[in-house]
Formats: structure tokens, sequence, C-alpha cells
């Protein structure tokens, strides 16, 4: 079927890729602008279709990818293949260090990386979609919500099968943009509204290095493509050219002087291109991605609709900035500095989420930090040069954190039916035993669990080890080795205990993972009462408890509707995505249980980053280190899961009380997320502000008070004299115009000679006076200055030339005669500058 | 023998009579009547320039112009008149200050 598919459409001009994108864009158009007049069902039908043609078209191009590369493999060595479209020809750059020209294309590509993620996104959209039919059914904002979601869907495939850096941040852009329009869609209530802001301000900071990133490369490679970057990568590895050495301080490698030498480093600090490349590119990832420190804006997202949590802030947009990593993989290992880098934020950003998330109340929240924490395990993983299980933990996640998202939504889809209250209704101290009410939501929820946490055979399982092993066990190679040490210069080596301590961070984030996630399982689903009964709709409560006044009991409940579970449109895509959360992992599985008749991620993945292969080699002895790493995440499992058990179920929640109240200030913190928001309030913020209230003040006092006011109170001068002029009265109208005439008049019958003076050449001597010209006029010169005029008699000529020796000044006269007889006459001195000679010190 | 510049004397003459006139009289027929003279005096002097070089006609056809405009100018300048009167119950040109405001 593939290679029916791939006689159709050529791999260099695979068109099918149009159908995936447009379908979206015309779903998103026609809610958009018809939405509100198709009604609900159209809009349903519109959506559904334009998202699961989309999948459908995703699921043929797949295919043929399959088959293409199955047609290039050699042995055991398959090529990098993709299947490409060019839409138009967009525009054309001057690349900086090459010259060279580069042309920007509207081009989309698949390869094995993009291939799976356009998977992911178009069918995990896909059932977003579906369950965001019921779960929406009732808002007024029903068609604007597809609109927006389909231009999500849309935004995201562009930035995943763009086959260069400029079309993906176009997609890259529109994601922040739906971002924002879904964050904020319920815009009238203020705090939603911020949350959309905050998300898409904090993202602006990293789309800033995403930019710088793109110049660098440009500059640098002479590409923007993939395929030109990985082509000319190879000149970013010459650093026997110092251009492709940035000299940070002191500023330029120069030298500083006089007052300023204290400036001066012992050690001057230089970095690669690569390096520099690679920090900008990680800013932008860590700012789509929600990593520390830009993270702040993914818990304020939840302000949105749920599926839209689901869909945008755990199994799509925040991993754009993974999928770019590991689309870069072989820009980002050219520097060992950054990688280190990308896999301490990682396994710092997991940790420190994971607290947070520890004592969360609201079940959105607890998610909203879980998927922080895995987005920093992926970061992790690539960090540490495993980018296939990096890229993995982005696979497996999607499918589990949609999973327990839209669990999350359906739980709030039933309190609220009893609650109707937004706070109370995700809070999960109201919650309780729901599992007797909603199974399905129940059942999906614990699978879901089970593979964040990691419980061996599930898909988390086999990603969080692959990436926890890789931390411990890889060490990248510097690619600079050689030309550094010729160089003379230092090279950066990561420390020894760096892949331990990584690997230590990372089994107890996990540890903290599987904990806090079967807290929430128990707190929601478990326990023996469900603790929403005591709160109902304040009418009813009211109403209630003015009935039972005279008769006491014990029952606290009012009445109220009692959770159930949701229509099938929510509970079918439960059902798959759980399902997917627990095999997935065993079908696409590159951990250390392999299946080998069945492609692994690993194999599947090798061509895309083969070139990276070279540069991120195991330690000696990993082969053996398998299973007792493995081990560690297995306990984090156990160890993790055992203690929310003994804690929420065994003993009730009693030991999470004792130790809050045994730590409060601990406990605050945490609840207050360790106060980072206040943090980023006190400094930046107020920084900003006050450089804002500075401006203003500066508006205020010298733009409007002197810039703006001085020419207003001028021209209001002038006009107030102007004004006298203007008496209305027809007679002094004429008068005006008689004394204008006889100014004319004047002005004809007098001459005014005037002449401009052009030099000929470049210091020459020679110099040209042009008389200016006049109705009627007629000239007589007096070019070399002597005060008679050269002749008697007037004539036509306009210009006379004069020459000058240097240093000399000439009196030219100009006589100028009017028609009437009357001449005036005018002197224009011309002077040449002495030549400047260099000073001779005669000693002799 | 009457020279050009007898022409040309008589023209300015004119053109000073109608420029005085134009600015001295209140009247707005007077005033109209001085235009006409001003415009009469530039239409000697033009005839009187064309006799003086008799072998092109511009002046003269200038000439033929510009009593072609001052028919045009009498008519519109009349019909503002008339309709000044309507309004004003006057032909004073102190009057006419309807342009101010």
């Amino acid at each position: 079927m593939g290679a029916q598919i791939l006689s159709l459409f050529p791999a260099a001009n695979f068109s099918l890729i149009a159908v995936i994108l447009a379908l979206p864009l015309l779903g998103a158009f026609v809610n958009g602008v018809w939405g509100k007049r198709l009604g609900n069902d159209a809009v349903r039908v519109m959506a559904l279709s334009a998202v699961g043609g989309s999948f459908l078209a995703s699921v043929v191009t797949f295919i043929a990818l399959a088959s293409h590369v199955d047609a290039h493999i050699e042995g055991d060595h398959h090529e990098h293949v993709k299947l490409a479209w060019t839409a138009w020809q967009w525009m054309h750059t001057k690349a900086g260090f090459t010259g060279g020209n580069i042309p920007i294309d509207v081009r989309f590509s698949v390869d094995a990386l993009s291939g799976v993620m356009m998977l992911v996104v178009t069918g995990i959209g896909f059932l977003i979609h579906l369950y965001s039919t019921a779960y929406m059914a009732e808002d007024p904002g029903f068609a604007r919500f597809f609109a927006y979601m389909n231009l999500f869907i849309f935004a995201m495939l562009t930035l995943i099968l763009a086959d260069n850096l400029p079309v993906l941040f176009v997609g890259w852009e529109g994601v922040g943009l739906c971002s924002y329009l879904l964050i904020g869609f319920w815009y009238e209530k203020m705090p939603n509204a911020a949350a959309g802001k905050k998300a898409f301000i904090a993202n602006r900071v990293g789309d800033f290095g995403l930019i710088c990133g793109m110049f660098l490369l440009a500059s640098y490679t002479g590409a923007l493509d993939w395929t030109g970057i990985a082509n000319g990568i190879g000149s970013l590895k010459d650093t026997t050219q110092d251009a492709y050495l940035i000299h940070v301080w002191p500023v330029g490698g120069g030298q500083y002087q006089g007052i300023f030498s204290f400036l001066q480093p012992h050690n001057p600090l230089t970095i690669t291109a690569a390096t520099a490349v690679g920090l900008a590119l990680l800013l932008g990832c860590t700012g789509k991605s929600a990593q520390i420190p830009l993270y702040v804006w993914l818990p304020d997202a939840m302000a949105g609709p749920t599926p839209v949590s689901a869909l945008i802030h755990a199994a799509t947009m925040v991993t754009a900035g993974v999928y770019l990593i590991c689309r870069l993989s072989f820009v980002f290992t050219l520097s060992p500095f950054v990688m280190m880098l990308i896999a301490s934020v990682g396994a710092a950003t997991a940790l420190f989420a994971a607290t947070i998330a520890l004592v969360q109340n609201d079940i959105k929240k607890v998610l909203a930090y879980s998927t922080i924490s895995q987005l920093g395990f992926m970061f992790l993983g690539v960090g540490v040069g495993a980018f296939t299980a990096g890229f993995f933990h982005v696979f497996t996640h999607a499918f589990f954190k949609a999973c327990l998202f839209l669990c999350a939504g359906s739980v709030i889809h039933a309190m609220h039916a009893r609650v109707h209250d937004d706070e109370r209704a995700q809070d999960m101290r109201y919650m309780g035993a729901l599992r007797k009410h909603m199974p399905i939501t129940y059942w999906s929820f614990f699978a879901s669990t089970l593979a964040i946490a990691g419980c061996p055979l599930t898909s988390g399982f086999f990603s969080k080890d692959e990436i926890l092993y890789r931390s411990w066990v890889d060490h990248s190679v510097n690619p600079f080795a050689d030309v550094l040490t010729r160089q003379k210069l230092e090279m950066f080596v990561p420390p020894q205990w760096l892949g331990p301590a990584l690997y230590v961070v990372g089994v107890l984030a996990a540890t903290l993972t599987a904990f806090y996630m079967f807290r929430a399982l128990f707190m929601t689903f478990w326990g023996d009462e469900f603790r929403g009964w005591t709160i109902g709709r304040p009418s009813l409560v009211a109403a209630h408890a003015s009935d039972d006044h005279d008769h006491h009991h014990d029952d606290l409940s009012v009445p109220g509707a009692a959770p159930k579970e949701s229509p099938w449109q929510m509970t079918v895509p439960l059902i798959i995505l759980a399902t997917c959360a627990v095999v997935a992992g065993l079908i696409f599985n590159a951990g250390p249980i392999n299946i080998p008749a069945l492609h692994s991620m690993d194999h599947w993945l090798e061509p895309v980053f083969e070139p990276v292969a070279r540069t991120v080699r195991l330690s000696e002895g990993a082969e053996g280190l398998t299973w007792p790493l493995a081990g560690g995440g297995i306990l984090a499992f156990i160890i993790g899961t055992g203690v929310a058990y003994w804690m929420y179920i065994m003993e009730a929640g009693r030991p999470a009380e004792a130790l809050a109240d045994a730590a409060p200030g601990l406990y605050r913190l945490l609840l207050d997320k360790w106060r980072i928001d206040e943090l980023y309030d006190a400094t930046i913020i107020a920084a900003v502000d006050a450089l804002a209230d500075t401006s203003a003040a500066f508006d205020q006092t010298i733009v409007d008070g002197i810039v703006a006011k001085v020419p207003a109170l001028l021209v209001s001068l002038f006009g107030s004299i102007l004004r006298a002029f203007q008496t209305g009265v027809v007679h002094v109208y004429a008068a005006f115009m008689v004394i204008g005439l006889a100014f004319f008049g004047w002005f004809f019958v007098f001459p005014h000679p005037a002449a401009t003076v052009t030099a000929v050449g470049k210091d020459t001597g020679d110099y040209i006076v042009t008389a200016a010209p006049g109705m009627g006029y007629q000239y007589r010169w007096d070019a070399d200055g002597n005060g008679q005029f050269d002749s008697e008699r007037t004539s036509d000529q306009m210009s006379v030339k004069v020459h000058l020796d240097e240093g000399k000044t000439q009196n030219v006269r100009v006589e100028a005669t009017s028609a009437f007889g009357f001449s005036n006459s005018a002197a224009i001195p011309i002077t040449r500058a002495a030549s400047v000679k260099p000073m001779q010190l005669g000693l002799n | 023998m009457i020279t050009s510049d007898n022409y040309v004397a008589l023209s300015a003459i004119l053109f000073g009579i109608g420029g005085v006139g134009f600015l001295v009289r209140r009247n707005v027929l007077v005033t109209l009547m001085s235009i006409e003279v001003m415009l009469n005096a530039v239409n000697l002097a033009l005839v009187a320039f064309n006799r003086a070089r008799p072998d092109n006609l511009t002046g003269q056809m200038f000439a033929f112009f510009l009593i072609a405009a001052e028919a045009a100018e009498v008519a519109v300048g009349l019909a503002i008149v008339l309709s000044l009167f309507r309004i004003k119950r006057t032909v004073r040109t102190d009057d006419a200050d309807l342009l101010k405001n």
C-alpha cells in the first residue's frame, strides 16, 4: 500500500502533507467565521471531520513513510529519508559569515521523528476534540472554542512538519497564540485573562532566544533548513577560524584600559559558536516546554477549559521544546556545556515541580506540576544525549497525561453538576469515593497513574527508566577536543559525579511522582465516602438549612445531583488513551525489554539521531548496569505508591496532616509553589514596572509637558496673529491683494542676483559659479575678482568657471539686469583651503 | 505721432485709476467697475505691445481671451452682488463680512 501511495505522491513532492495541514485550518476558518450561524451540530461535525481527516491523512502519510524507509534499508543501517512538500517560495536572506544566499521556502517534510509527532498530535487531538464536544456542549462559546482548537492543531502541525526554522517559528508562535486564546477562553473572568497574558509573555521571553538562535545558525551555518544546517554544521566545528569563537568577556576580545582596566579578567571568557547557538535555542525551549526559569506560565494555564489543558499543556504544545532539541540534536551535541545545562535544568525542574505537586489540592494543579516535572524528565533524557529515550517519553507522556487531564475534566464535569463552583469542583478535598460513581473514569485514571508513576510494563516505566539509565551511563564526547587542544583553549568537561547525581535526582523525582499521583488517585476516587455531599447549590443549601431547623440529624448532606459517569463522547477517548498509556511501551519500547518483531522506537528513530551517536557514548560497564539501574525506577514506584497508600488509605490522610502541622512553614512554602511567582513579581516585574513608571513620568512631564506644549503654544501664538488679518471684510482682502501685487512688481523690476559655487572634482582648484535664474535677467561677471566687470555688455551667460590656487580667496561678482533696465550686483567670495601637509620637525 | 509709449502710459494710468478705485470705493458695483478698468488697462497694454511686434499676434489673441474672461467675471460678480444684496440688503463692501467665522 505504501508503494502505491508513493507512486501517487512522490517523496520529493508529497502533497498529501497539504491535506494534513489544510483540513484543521479550514475547520478553524469555517467555525471561526460562520460558527455562530451554523449551530452546534454543524460546528461539531466540522471540527471533528477536520481533525479526523487530518489524522487519516497522517496515517496514510506514515504508511508511505514506513514503506519508503523500508525501501532504503541497507542491511542493519537505514538512511534518513523524508517526504517533503514545498508550498511556495517565501523569501531569501543573506548569510553572515558564509556570505551565501539562504532561500527560505514554505516547505514541510515528514521523517521518522516528525511522523510520530504528527500521529500523536492529530490522533490525540481528535480524541480530545471528541471529548470536548460533550465537555463544552453547554458553553455559549462552543463554535469559538472549536475554531481555536482547530487552529491550534494547524499551528502545531506547522511546527512539527516544518522543514526549516522560520516555518517552524510560525508554528511556534501559532501555538503560543492559540494557547493564549484558549487559556483566556473564559475571558470575562479577570484571572483567566491574566493567565493567558502571562503564558504569552513568558513564551515571548523564550521566543526571543529562539530568534537569536535562528539568526546565529543562519549566520554560522549558512542555512535554515534541517538538511542545510546539518551540512553546514561542519563550519561550527571549525574553530581555527576566529569568527567561530565568541569572546564573551572582555566583549569582542579587546582590552580594557585606563580606569576600566579592573574589568579585564585574568582568563578571558571565550565560547564556541555552537555553545552560543545552543544557549539561545535552549532559552526558547525552556519557554515553550515550561522549564526552569520560564515554567511559571504553565500552572496558571489551567485557567482554560480542561480539554485545552489536556491538548496543549500536556500532550502537544509543551513538547515542542523537546521536539526542537531532538530535531536539532546535532547542533546541541556540539556543545557539552549546553547538553549538561539541558540535563541539569531538566533534572532540577523534574524534582522542583514534583515537590510542589505533593501538597496541591486542586486536581488540575497537581497534574500541571506533574506535566512540568515530566517535561523535566524529557529534558534530562535529551540532555544526556538519550534523544530516543527523551522523545519516547514525549510519546508515552502524551497518552497518559492527556488521559489524566481528560479524567480530571470528567471528574470536574461530574462535580460541577453538583457543586456549581469552579474552585470547589476541582478541589480534591471535596471528592473521594468517586470510583463508585464513575467507574470508567476511575479505571482510566488508574491506568494512567500506573503509567506515569512508572509501574513496570506500562509505557511510563519504559520511557522513564530508559532516561534514568542513560542519565547515569551516558557521557558526551566533546567534538571540539582536537581543535580546542590545538588552539590551547580550555575545554569544558562535565564533572564525573554529574551522571550519578542526575540519576539520583531523577529517581527522587520519580518517587515523588508516584507518591503525588497516587495521592491524587486516592483522594479523588478512593475512600469510603464522597466528601462533596456537604456542598450543593447555594440556594438549595439555604432551603435545606431552614427545613432542617427543628429536627437535627447527623446526615449533613444536602440535596443535589450525585456525581455520575460522563457521556460516551468523553469516556471513549478515556478508554482509548488509557489503553495506549498501558501498552504503548510494549509496542514501541526502547527499554531493556525488546520485542524485535515490532519496530522499536529506537530502531525507527535511529537515522534521525545517527549524527549524534558519534558524540554520545555509553560509559564502560554500562551493559552490566542495566538491571541495577532499572531497579532504582522500580523502587521509586514501590516506595512512592506505598507511602501514598499508607498515608491516604491505611491512615486516611492523618499522617499528611501531621506532617503539615509539624512543618507548617515548609508546607505553606510548598503550597505557595516556593513563592517563585512572588519572587518574579518582586524582582523582574517590579523592575519592569519601575522602568514603566519612569517612562510614564518622563512622558507626562517632558514629552507632554515641554515637547508637546511649546510647539502648541507657538502654533496658537502664530494663529492668533494670523487670525487678526482674517477680518472677513472683502475690502481688506482686496487691500492685501494689492499689497502683494505691488511686492511682486517690485521683485520683478529690481533684480536680486545670487549664485552657487560648485567645486569641480576633488581638490582640483576649479569651481563653477552659477547664477540663480530670474525672469528676463541678463548677467555680467567679474570672475577674476579685480573689481572690474569682465565685459561692458550684459549677456545670457549664467555661469563662469574659476580657478584658485591653494589657500587663496577670490571675490567673484555677478550683476543681474532686469528687463526694466535696473541692475544690481552681488559678491560671492570663494576660498580654497590650504592642503594639510605633515608637520616636519627640523632638527638639523 | 502716437507711439507705443503713449499707449503704455495711458494703460498705466488707467490701471492706477482702477486700482485706487478698487481700494477706496466701498460700493461693490463700483469695485467691480474698477476691476473692469484695470483689466481693460491690461488689454490696452497687450494690444499696444503687440503693435510693436507685428510679426506675431499673441498679444491681440490674449486680449480677446481676456475680454471673454471679463464677460464671465462680470456675470459671476453681478450674481454674487445680487446674492449679497438679498442677504444683507446692502452693496457696501464694509458690510460684506460673511467670510469671517
